[in-house]
């Protein structure tokens, strides 16, 4: 621009570039770091507690090849069989209550999504009382109608995929449903028009346009699987299926501590996630998967006819398999003065209750895991919505390699990369060790994964044109996002900060590294009462998280009744 | 094999039952510097400055006993210095450890006293100057092996000893083990349950018992297909609804707790004794609250503080005038024979190559 005056040509500030920058800094440090940290104790065959190591080599990766093979196998048949299981819940459930007139949507809706405001202990816990060897509910059952041997066990691979996919596959069907809530319905309308039957017109219209989230929501969830804990401690453990992330802790609680095989493991899951990210890319680069272009549309849900309530069976199933049965197993676990399956033997009480709100300290727990929770989300889904722009619609060079970064925190264990966030910032010269600021930073730091893919599978379904015509009508880069792209992701964004603040709630694997004595959160107390003081506080102290995150999202979402009417 | 047997318990074990505080007080205090004039509290004599303390206004314990007793411990001693606003970290023996190093290496100090249950940790840290030195008046009270040597560095808060626990809904008293050597009758495939290696109890157990049972013994166990876990109170709660059927080095302090739930229990002390592994805590060097650390130690080390963590823990005290946890028919450590060992630095050395063996016969290997 000429400068009238001088004549001189300015530049303009470019925001655009500015904002680009910033964020790619903030992002790349707050992962590059930690990963530094991580690479580095892999490689250190010394003293696990020298710190900067002194001997290097490569024997923590040699012996997972030579020693860990069994676990390795493990981690990966468990993770397979629980990510077909959620993928495939998910997307029936989303399909059913995003497309079809099942009846009673928004309340099912709003039950598909508790199992994840759960802490990941709980469904585990629910389904060993439910489906135990020898005393869980449906063998007593079993034997009581004459049956012999045991007709269920939980601990089995299967049993343990089977819980990780009922509790942590949730996401894929908030993922999922947002991809499908951004679809324009006149393509599967035209397909009914042109005499395709409900099947096929899901299997060949509404399938191939959410595949970006569909497999954004895989990609994701596989990961999430592959570093899942929570069952596989109560499951696993009891019938001696050891996985990666049981052995990481192993390694982590023993002393010397085993850093360089908790490090080495964490990262040689690396190799099998650049493989699924790589394949995921490929696919979305082939095809177009715009279904949100000028013309206006209304999502309208196909007719199903009576159809309508065997879909709602469906739901209905669902629903009482991860919701009711786990919490009615729970509660009645949180009765007890000792937990037992066995009903005879059962005394019954109030006080773990009592107990678990007399607990101070995780009073302060649950009231800073919500704070954390709203503050991470609400920050963070921001940040997030501006990195699946730079990745997907700018023209910056390496933009590739910034999907990749971002999805570093899900390609190693949460545990593991709580330990490298530890190393990472317990050596920065600034005090936020110990304080609520670091988890903060780190749980940001953590969600980035979960945050972009699910924002990413609805900002691949706009099309580019709605936001070229804003800026060849003069918008700027500003105020093009402000009016145009984030309005559109307005379902993806929803859903991200959903799934962010629940994750954080119930976060574990970095808490558990991160947390000071003055700086607490809800899920390491919960695993420690299970750990320590028994399933029957235990219980309590989830079923009063669960209900307090419900009461405090329903409150959240009545004050912000106009802005969030999508989950009212 | 008998003869190795005697030789090695008397050799490991500690004399428990014969030991007064009059023995105590004979003892060299090893450059003990106990202040001049103690000041007289409640129930019990401090050197601390308890102004200063009051002025610092917090104190910060790492330990690795259950969060709801610890809780209810510094309730206890909030209640007589309300002004002292008390916080902890629980963690697991070998993760506590871990992090407390990190955060020393880091010079980020956040702990004033820490408690771990393994004596390996404890040494360590003692050797690499992780304790600051400060001898308690109460200390005086406790048998010798209890402290430091010089004193003031650590001291045992409590003592856990590791019997032989079963069901006796599923096992009838005339069928349960009565020596550790019945946990090998072939009726028991499948149905013990143990702790895994990291745990210093569990150790312990492995330790004391090696030398009298002999390495035959520990194979054979093996053979047994023992399932193993973090903790007491998954190991009782799968006895109590039948998914095992006895407990190899079960806790008693978890016997106490369920059995006062009322859970359907049973506990063997086997003639041979029984393991036993204490809590230790010391005061942190560096630590952010010195004379709340002070307070807080003279506290806990009285009998009123020893009460509380009865009360609190269910575990024996080691002062022998503070009276056992639980109801009146909880054994006292005066009625026990318990195995202990002797020397601490080679129980530190052994830990690998057990959690070696240990890990193969749970099938925890690598």
């Amino acid at each position: 621009m000429a400068d009238a005056s001088t004549g001189v040509l300015r530049p303009r500030i470019n925001w655009q570039s500015l904002t680009t920058l910033a964020v790619l800094g903030i992002v790349g440090f707050l992962v590059l770091l930690p990963m530094v940290f991580l690479v580095e104790e892999s490689l250190n065959v010394g003293d696990p507690m020298a710190f900067p190591p002194v001997e290097f080599g490569i024997a923590n990766f040699v012996s997972i090849l030579e020693e860990d093979l069994k676990t390795v196998v493990n981690t990966l048949v468990i993770a397979v069989m629980a990510t077909v299981m959620a993928i495939l819940i998910g997307f029936t459930l989303a399909w059913i209550l995003t497309r079809t007139n099942v009846p009673g949507r928004d309340k099912l809706e709003r039950l598909m999504e508790l199992p994840y405001y759960m802490t990941p202990l709980v469904g585990a816990l629910a389904w060993a009382v439910i489906a135990g060897p020898k005393s869980g509910f449906i063998n007593q059952i079993w034997k009581a109608v004459g049956g012999t041997g045991d007709i269920a066990d939980i601990y089995t691979h299967f049993g343990i995929a089977w819980v990780m996919a009922l509790f942590e596959g949730t996401v894929a069907f908030v993922m999922i449903s947002a991809s499908m809530k951004s679809m324009d319905p006149a393509l599967e309308e035209s397909a009914r028009v042109m005499g395709a039957s409900k099947l096929r017109t899901t299997l060949t219209v509404t399938l191939p346009l959410v595949m970006p989230g569909v497999l954004g929501a895989t990609l994701f969830v596989f990961a999430e699987m592959l570093g899942s804990f929570a069952a596989a401690l109560v499951l696993g453990i009891p019938g001696r299926i050891y996985v990666i992330t049981t052995a990481i802790w192993d390694s982590t609680l023993a002393y010397p501590p085993d850093y360089g095989r908790a490090s080495a493991m964490g990262l040689s899951l690396f190799v099998v996630m650049f493989g699924m990210l790589t394949f995921y890319r490929r696919v979305i680069a082939r095809g177009s998967f715009t279904t949100i272009s000028g013309k206006a549309f209304r999502p309208r849900p196909m007719d199903m006819g009576r159809l309508a309530w065997v879909l709602f069976s469906i739901c209905a199933l669902y629903v009482a398999l991860a919701v009711v049965f786990p919490i009615a197993a729970l509660l009645m676990t949180s009765l007890q003065r000792f937990a037992t399956v066995i009903l005879g033997q059962a005394q019954w009480t109030l006080a773990n209750y009592q107990v678990a709100l007399s607990l101070g300290p995780v009073r302060t727990a649950l009231l800073n895991s919500i704070m954390l929770g709203l503050g991470v989300a609400t920050v963070g889904v921001v940040i997030m919505a501006l990195l699946v722009w730079i990745i997907y619609r700018s023209q910056m060079r390496g933009r590739g390699a910034i999907e990749y970064l971002v999805m570093f925190p899900q390609a190693v264990p949460r545990l593991v990369f709580g330990l490298a966030l530890l190393w990472a910032w317990l050596n920065m010269p600034v005090g936020l060790y110990g304080t609520l600021w670091l988890l903060a930073l780190a749980y940001f730091t953590v969600m980035l994964p979960l945050g972009v893919r699910t924002l990413a599978g609805v900002v691949l379904q706009i099309d580019k044109s709605l936001e070229e015509c804003a800026r060849v009508c003069g918008a700027s880069w500003g105020y093009q996002m402000r009016t145009v792209t984030l309005p559109l992701l307005k379902p993806g964004i929803l859903a991200a900060w959903l799934l962010i603040f629940m994750a954080c709630v119930r976060e574990l694997g970095v808490s558990a590294f991160l947390m000071g004595p003055n700086a607490k959160v809800i899920a390491p107390s919960i695993v420690n009462a299970f750990a320590t003081s028994g399933t029957e506080l235990t219980a309590a102290m989830a079923l009063i998280q669960t209900f307090t995150v419900i009461v405090a999202l329903i409150i959240l979402f009545r004050v912000a009744r106009g802005m969030t009417k999508e989950l009212q | 094999m008998k003869v190795f047997a005697a030789v090695a318990t008397a050799l490991c074990a500690v004399s428990w039952a014969g030991w007064s505080p009059a023995v105590a007080q004979n003892q060299p205090q090893n450059q003990a510097k106990l202040c001049d004039k103690p000041r007289q509290m409640e129930g019990f004599k401090t050197c601390a400055n308890v102004e200063k303390a009051e002025a610092e206004g917090a104190f910060t314990l790492y330990s690795t006993d259950p969060e709801q007793g610890q809780v209810k411990l510094l309730a206890a001693f909030n209640k007589m210095f309300p002004k002292i606003k008390t916080s902890y970290v629980r963690l697991q023996a070998g993760a506590l450890y871990a992090k407390i190093l990190s955060e020393r290496q880091a010079k980020s100090f956040l702990v004033d006293v820490v408690q771990i249950s393994d004596m390996g940790m404890i040494l360590d840290f003692q050797r690499k100057g992780g304790f600051r030195q400060y001898v308690s008046p109460e200390m005086e009270f406790f048998p010798k092996e209890a402290k430091s040597k010089p004193e003031g560095f650590w001291t045992w808060g409590s003592v856990i000893m590791a019997g032989i626990a079963y069901n006796p809904n599923n096992v009838s008293a005339a069928d349960a083990p009565k020596k550790w050597e019945d946990l090998l009758d072939p009726k028991w495939k499948d149905a013990i349950n143990v702790k895994v290696s990291n745990s210093g109890l569990q150790h312990g157990v492995w330790y004391m018992l090696l030398p009298i049972l002999g390495g035959e013994y520990f194979k054979k166990f093996g053979d047994q297909k023992p399932r193993a876990f973090d903790s007491y109170v998954q190991q009782y709660g799968r006895l109590v609804d039948g998914q095992d059927k006895i407990i190899m080095g079960a806790q008693y302090s978890g016997y106490i707790e369920f059995k006062a739930k009322g859970a359907p229990l049973a506990f063997v002390f086997p003639d041979t004794g029984v393991p036993a592994v204490p809590e230790t805590y010391g005061i942190v060097d560096q630590a952010p609250h010195p004379n709340a650390a002070e307070l807080f130690m003279d506290w806990f080390l009285s009998p009123i503080g020893q009460k509380a963590l009865a009360e609190a823990l269910l575990l024996h005290s080691p002062r022998p005038d503070v009276p056992p946890p639980g109801g009146s028919d909880t054994v006292p450590l005066s009625k026990m024979k318990l195995l202990s060992p002797a020397d601490w630095e080679a129980f530190e050395k052994d830990r690998p190559a057990f959690a070696k063996e240990w890990n193969r016969i749970v099938g925890t290997g690598r």
